[in-house]
């Protein structure tokens, strides 16, 4: 079973790093985003995802490229 | 806010976990992953008894969520962060009806039947309790639900 991390406080990750890690630079108990925002739930979600093919390194710190509600998100379900 | 700030404190007094840390290949294509989600926010079934927010050290103990519950049937106990706004919506901190979603758009195999709710803030005794005994038991019920991927996420 191979995990992937999300969270919203670097230092935790940098302390005690899971096999894969993703910074989400958001608020404490809104790792994957607004309340109702459910593309930018899905875009959070399709990232931690997407980890499991791209991190090679165990411990690696992805930081998400967000800035909270000026970033439109893509959404993995939109078609390209 | 008090609570981010608390929880800051609690990360800057954390040590640094030494060692190499541990590493599974991810050897399944997404598109056939079962995938689950543990979180440490606190997340429960209403019908299941809250997390002890008594005990200092925390509650090192885990509830079993089913991969078809509603949203409704869920609620959070944790003191040691805000979760207004996970009470509006549980998807800021456990995306279950995100990663559905994904699973009905052929992103993803499928999403596991089970998947696990626990509590962050841990220390001590339950810490101790958590490394010897729930994290081994959660691995396992996920292991024996054939589950590929799981994504962890703090509150």
């Amino acid at each position: 079973m191979a995990t992937v991390l999300v969270g919203v406080i670097r230092e935790m990750l940098e302390k005690a790093p899971a096999p894969r890690n993703l910074f989400a630079p958001f608020r404490l108990g809104q790792i994957f985003g607004e309340p109702g925002a459910d593309v930018q739930q899905r875009a959070v979600l399709m990232d931690a995802l997407t980890a499991f093919a791209h991190v090679g390194t165990a411990g690696a710190i992805l930081d998400l490229p967000y800035r909270w509600k000026r970033t439109v998100y893509r959404d993995p379900l939109a078609r390209a | 806010m008090r609570l981010p700030t608390l929880s800051r404190r609690f990360a800057a007094g954390l040590d640094t976990v030494t060692g190499t840390v541990p590493w599974t290949p991810a050897s399944v294509p997404l598109e056939k992953a079962s995938v689950a989600l543990v979180t440490l926010a606190g997340v429960h079934l209403r019908s299941q008894p809250a997390f002890d927010m008594r005990n200092a050290d925390g509650d090192a103990s885990f509830r079993v969520i089913p991969g078809t519950v509603s949203p409704a049937d869920l609620t959070i106990t944790h003191d040691y962060y805000d979760h207004a706004a996970a009470d509006q919506d549980v998807n800021v901190v456990f995306p279950l009806e995100r990663l559905r979603e994904l699973a009905a758009a052929g992103r993803i195999g499928g999403v596991a039947p089970r998947h696990v709710g626990a509590m962050g803030h841990i220390v001590d005794r339950e810490e101790r309790r958590l490394v010897a005994e729930s994290a081994p038991a959660i691995a396992r019920l996920l292991g024996e639900d054939g589950v590929d991927y799981v994504v962890l996420s703090p509150g």
